[in-house]
């Protein structure tokens, strides 16, 4: 194999070699190369096939623009979809092309070549519509995949997500940004800056330029060592800024972080300011057959013979319409390389660019149309503009240049607007909409003392401070004619390469109606790829402005979106993963319930609650049964912890109450309590609960689990925004009591054994009332309330002693054969009761009466929330959907939600199922449902209607299946 | 350990949580409790005792759980008139304690406040978001004190223990 | 990620926030408007093209209910609470 290796220079180590695999084939690169540079090294030319046609392509760019040569990294590394030339060469390194099977060398899919011409732009759209797209579209996605998405996460380390803050934000750390991260940091701001190279420069890394007089990386090197001891600057390499969003928040994603146990990180910066210095990028230049392996963008070849010391092609030609080909040029002859022509389409060429190069042929005012060769390069077609004679030159290597677009995405992305500067030939930044500056390339100050000034002079603005003193930096000033296509190529001439994007497309696009570049674009994919047509965007804006005969302005670019290069989710997710990926909550006693073998899951509000305890081989339904059981014949006990509490304080809580809730509860007496609605103003349900009054101020509002927090936003705006001179106080206590609830026929024999300075006789302490003493020597709150339909002590505690009162609870009810109760049990035991469940029962459509409870609904009260909306409603008639209970005449459980049908048939459904349980009481399946007219049809027959058109003939009854007069809850 | 701190929750402390005008909460019960701060979302500390202003007519007292029961006595929350606002909270949070040299840097990691000096100086105290949770964050002595809702407290310890292990 | 103006705390990420909806003109007095004028009040919500003024609730802060200006097209907060005052 040909090496392709300078003997020297460049910023690779020679004397740490790495071997690599590519393809399943070895090779050897250095430490410092990317996977590409090392593959051009070893005379690797044809490195993917495209996405499309499967055309043969080779490596084009240098870096992030690179269109066409993805590769899937394997095995530590795993990773789909990366630019050959982001990937930075390491010892072990496996890479395969993504788009080919079984290798670019031979590759099946190659016979869409055959078929191009039957599969333009729109094809899917219009050929694969029936039956569906979803039935063609696993085969297509394949056929046209990328990598897939790596099986396992990544062995070793972490991702984390963190916040930043700034006074500066700088994005890039050329030349410019150096520039500015130095002004600013000596001005003593806080300052952030990051760039995505694995080593600051920019530009200056691939260029032999000077400043100062001497070699431009060692002003490079003097600047960054300056930064990196000031405790005001965070410096970060390999961290891209990918996303701008509003109010100055940006992202950055470092890819090999300081801290060896992380994989990658991503900052969410809060900036004062940002600048962008984000550089610019080459765009291609547009001709027959522009794709083929050979034809690189001139900054690429750039790079390669001056930083990696890699010469990617022994006979180049260049094609280009600007100066900044000659520069490259230069390089290419003192690297000993012989150029074979630079083919310049403008017909006088700036005689200080053409001085650069003395000796070398320029052919003024000639394009190439075309490119010759398939799996390699071998010589391309000159002619002139608008045709005329042509002349073949022989080349291994096409350096191309189309000219240089600022890199705006970031600018972009903040909103802030562009112009188009004809001068340059490109979109500038224009009129910021946040807090931002564009300095450098990015601003289009192309030559290299330029872009020091303005890195320099946007913080001298910024700080209100003098301009310091710019270093000489010569450089060849940028000029430029555009062309945007080649009119007279010959063959597929590629806009976008990486989706295989033609010039035929784009005009088939138009001819068919997409004349908006947005929509040239969606319908095109142009620009839609991994790279986002870094390389290709501006001639797609060109070639749809020639067709329509406008000028580019009046076509616009398309919308710059994050990410700026494509990001991991991990990074993005950072830390949040296994078990803390979604929050969770724990009572004093999951330790306890893990122990006894509780099966544990979410129930609401992030709570981990027991479901059931299961004993020996028990499933759900045979624990459910046994912890219902003692529910209903002997004593149980659950953890009711999760529940909301508030404390509220003051004169007008009553009042507020009474506002806040459907039913009356100023009228409440110290000690007593009762159950009610909340409403909101349009009528909904959004909570029941129970209130309790303390004394003459001082309240007790308890909510449902899962809307505690909706609740306590709703009592503050409440309060806040509509009755702010009230003097109510609300305080969250859920977590200061933590409580086991006895429950059962012998909840009060485990009481006496637990022992209390509390009267427990039903008299004294009847239902709904509340009572502060002391049970097992514990400070309690006592409070009767029932939500099994059981004679029921709520024992509230504060957590310190939640576990202590546990273990005594467990202890004196043993003899009476007490038993945990899980989350399962309860939901069967509210359902035999009748009692509601928010998001069972309750939905957006159900009112108190639709319940059987409109004596919740307060006639007494003028107002409260919720009342007029319920009342509008009721009175525009209409069939109401009526809570009823249910007994399922078969010996199959209902599905919860399963549709009640008239008759079982097929038809509009009159209702449904809202809960359907094994009722221990009654030893069949009972349930509730929501039905038309419910209330008037107790005793007929309903029909549940299921999937498939099984029908189950249910018994209609009243909600409540268990104790109907609330005997045992009084008792 | 890719972090150098460590972390610790505190045992429970005695806390509660006053409302009402400052006036009113002195005439009850001041000499129990510090000098009123008077910055919003900062402290003052007297013997053991801290005082953090952290809403508006919002106070949190934080002391050593031994002090409860004198607190309760001075305070005599069930009493207060109802201009104020006296609830004992001792029990709601979870407090974690996060020292070391990188302890800033986690609590990058959990809180999207800017905790730089000249934003977040020694005597302040705010709630804020850490974990994605309202949490109440201040300084202690080599680094810093997060309160979370004790529910939270074993998914905040899952959450650091993956920070520093 | 928007950073919204608390009159108590200053600047806090949105994240710290909760939203509240769009300000509606104040509650008529239920009994005193028709049921069109009422039903109109409870779901006609403004819903701009540009700035529109609307409630956050300072949840994971220090729990003020909060009004601020925001431009819907850039969300810009154009005017903070109290900034009108």
């Amino acid at each position: 194999m040909e090496t392709k290796r300078l003997d020297r220079g460049g910023r690779i180590d020679r004397s740490r070699p790495l071997t690599f695999t590519f393809n399943g084939k070895g090779y050897s690169g250095y430490e410092g190369d990317t996977l590409a540079s090392a593959l051009l090294a070893n005379d690797v030319r044809l490195t993917a096939r495209s996405f499309k046609y499967h055309r043969p392509r080779g490596i084009v760019g240098a870096g992030v623009e690179e269109p066409s040569t993805l590769v899937e990294l394997m095995n530590a590394d795993a990773s789909g979809n990366q630019p050959a030339t982001t990937v930075t060469l390491s010892e072990g390194l496996v890479a395969k092309s993504v788009n080919c099977w079984p290798s670019p060398g031979f590759d099946i899919g190659a016979v869409n070549q055959l078929a191009a011409r039957f599969i333009p732009a729109g094809f899917y759209y219009k050929t694969f519509k029936w039956p569906n797209w979803h039935l063609y579209e696993p085969a297509i996605r394949k056929a046209a995949g990328l990598s897939a998405a790596p099986s396992e996460p990544p062995a070793a380390g972490q991702f984390e997500a963190r916040y930043g803050h700034c006074d500066l934000l700088i994005a890039g750390s050329g030349p410019s940004g150096l520039m500015a991260a130095l002004t600013s940091a000596r001005a003593g701001l806080r300052v952030i800056i990051a760039d995505e190279g694995c080593e600051a420069g920019g530009a200056l890394l691939s260029r032999k330029l000077t400043i100062g007089g001497a070699p431009a990386m060692d002003w490079v090197a003097e600047v960054v060592a300056e930064l990196v001891a000031m405790p005001n600057v965070t410096h970060l390499q390999n961290a891209t800024v990918w996303g701008y969003r509003e109010h100055n928040y940006l992202m950055v994603t470092e890819r090999s972080p300081d801290n060896p146990s992380l994989l990658e990180r991503t900052w969410r910066v809060r900036a004062c300011h940002v600048i962008t210095a984000t550089g610019a990028i080459e765009r291609g230049l547009v001709f027959g057959n522009n794709d083929r392996p050979g034809v690189m963008l001139a900054s690429a070849v750039q790079t390669y013979v001056n930083r990696y010391g890699v010469v990617p092609g022994k006979r180049p030609v260049i094609f280009t319409n600007n100066n900044s080909a000659y520069a490259v040029a230069a390089d290419l002859v003192a690297a000993g390389i012989t150029i074979v022509a630079i083919i310049d389409s403008r017909d006088s060429v700036p005689e200080e660019a053409r001085a650069l190069v003395p000796g070398v042929e320029v052919m003024a005012g000639k394009v190439v149309t075309e490119a010759r060769g398939g799996r390699r390069l071998r010589g391309v077609v000159v002619a002139g503009k608008t045709g005329g004679s042509a002349r073949r030159l022989s080349c291994d290597l096409l350096t191309i240049t189309g000219g240089w677009n600022p890199t705006v995405h970031l600018w972009s992305q903040s909103r802030s607007s562009l112009r188009y500067d004809e001068t340059l030939s490109t979109f500038l930044p224009d009129t910021p909409a946040q807090a931002v500056s564009a300095v450098g390339a990015a601003d289009g100050a192309l030559a290299l003392q330029q872009a020091l000034r303005s890195g320099a002079e946007a913080v001298a603005r910024l700080t209100d401070t003098e301009l310091p003193e710019i270093p000489h930096a010569p450089d060849l000033p940028y000029a430029i004619e555009p062309i945007w296509r080649v009119e007279t190529a010959r063959g597929k001439s590629f806009l976008d390469l990486q989706n295989d994007v033609t010039v035929d497309d784009v005009h088939l696009a138009l001819r068919e109606g997409y004349s908006n570049v947005e929509h040239v674009k969606r319908y095109t994919t142009g620009g839609m790829g991994i790279d986002q047509g870094k390389t290709g965007n501006i001639n797609i804006i060109g070639t749809v402005a020639l067709a329509q005969g406008v000028t580019i302005d009046a076509v616009g670019t398309t919308t710059f979106r994050a990410p700026y290069t494509p990001v991991s989710f991990g990074a993005i997710g950072g830390l949040r993963e296994e078990t803390v990926a979604l929050p969770y909550r724990h009572t004093p006693i999951t330790d306890w319930n893990l122990a006894q073998g509780a099966f544990m899951y979410e129930s609401g509000a992030r709570w981990r609650r027991p479901g059931y305890f299961p004993k020996g081989g028990e499933g759900l339904q045979e624990a459910t049964n046994r912890e219902c059981r003692a529910v209903r014949f002997g004593v149980g006990v659950y953890d009711g912890s999760p529940l909301g509490t508030f404390e509220l304080k003051g004169r007008d809580v009553g009042r507020f109450l009474d506002y806040l809730y459907s039913n009356v509860m100023s009228s409440l007496k110290p000690g007593n309590g009762r159950y009610g609605l909340m409403l909101s103003d349009d009528g909904l349900i959004i909570d029941d609960g129970v209130c309790f009054r303390l004394d003459d101020h001082r309240w007790i509002v308890s909510t449902s689990t899962g809307h505690a927090d909706a609740i306590n936003g709703h009592m503050e705006e409440m309060l806040q925004t509509r009755f702010p001179e009230w003097n109510v106080f609300i305080t969250a206590v859920t977590s200061q009591w933590n409580n086991a609830t006895i429950c059962g026929p012998k909840a009060r024999e485990v009481m006496e054994a637990l022992g209390t300075d509390i009267d427990l006789s039903p008299d004294a302490f009847p239902f709904m009332s509340l009572r502060d003493g002391t049970v097992a020597g514990l400070p309690v709150r006592l409070v009767r309330v029932s939500f099994t339909g059981e004679l029921s002590y709520e024992v509230n505690v504060a957590p310190r002693h939640m576990r202590d009162l546990w273990a005594k609870v467990m202890e004196a009810g043993q003899p009476f054969g007490i038993l945990p109760v899980g989350s399962e049990a309860s939901h069967v035991l509210r359902v035999e009761k009748g009692f509601l469940s928010l998001g069972h029962e309750v939905d957006g459509t159900v009112d108190a009466y639709d319940l059987g409870m409109g004596w919740s609904m307060s006639k007494k009260k003028p107002d409260y929330l919720g009342k007029r909306a319920v009342h509008i409603r009721r009175e525009t008639g209409g069939v109401r959907r009526e809570l009823v209970g249910v007994i399922s005449k078969s010996d199959r459980q209902i599905p919860e939600g399963a549709p009640l049908t008239p008759g079982g048939r097929k038809e509009k459904t009159e209702g449904f199922v809202t809960a359907c349980v094994w009722s221990v009481v009654h030893d069949r399946w009972v349930g509730l449902a929501l039905l038309e007219g419910g209330h008037s049809r107790h005793g007929e027959t309903a029909h549940v209607r299921l999937k498939g058109g099984e029908v189950i003939p249910v018994r209609v009854t009243v909600p409540c299946h268990y104790d109907h007069d609330g005997e045992k809850l009084r008792s | 350990m890719p972090y150098d701190v460590t972390f610790t929750r505190l045992e429970t402390q005695a806390l509660y949580d006053l409302k009402g005008p400052q006036a009113a909460l002195r005439d009850w019960a001041g000499d129990a409790l510090p000098d009123f701060p008077n910055r919003p979302n900062s402290k003052t500390e007297t013997g053991g005792a801290a005082l953090m202003f952290i809403g508006p007519d919002h106070w949190i007292l934080r002391a050593e759980l031994d002090a409860e029961d004198a607190l309760e006595a001075a305070l005599r929350p069930a009493d207060a008139p109802p201009e104020i606002s006296i609830v004992r909270v001792s029990d709601t949070l979870a407090v974690f304690r996060i020292t070391g040299p990188d302890a800033v840097e986690v609590l990058a990691i959990a809180c999207p406040m800017d905790l730089h000096e000249s934003c977040f100086g020694a005597d302040a105290a705010s709630f804020t978001e850490a974990f994605g949770l309202r949490s109440l964050v201040t300084h202690c002595k080599g680094g810093f004190d997060i309160a979370v809702e004790q529910s939270f407290g074993p998914m905040v310890a899952d959450y650091l223990t993956r920070i520093t292990t | 990620m928007m950073q919204i103006p608390c009159p108590f705390c200053g600047a806090r990420n949105e994240s710290e926030f909760s939203f509240g909806g769009p300000v509606k003109p104040p509650r008529p007095e239920p009994e005193a408007v028709s049921d069109a004028d009422w039903t109109a009040w409870l779901t006609q919500v403004p819903n701009p093209l540009g700035p529109v003024q609307e409630q956050w609730w300072h949840v994971r802060g220090c729990g003020t209910w909060l009004t601020i200006w925001r431009d819907t097209r850039s969300h810009d907060i154009v005017e903070g609470p109290g900034d009108g005052n």
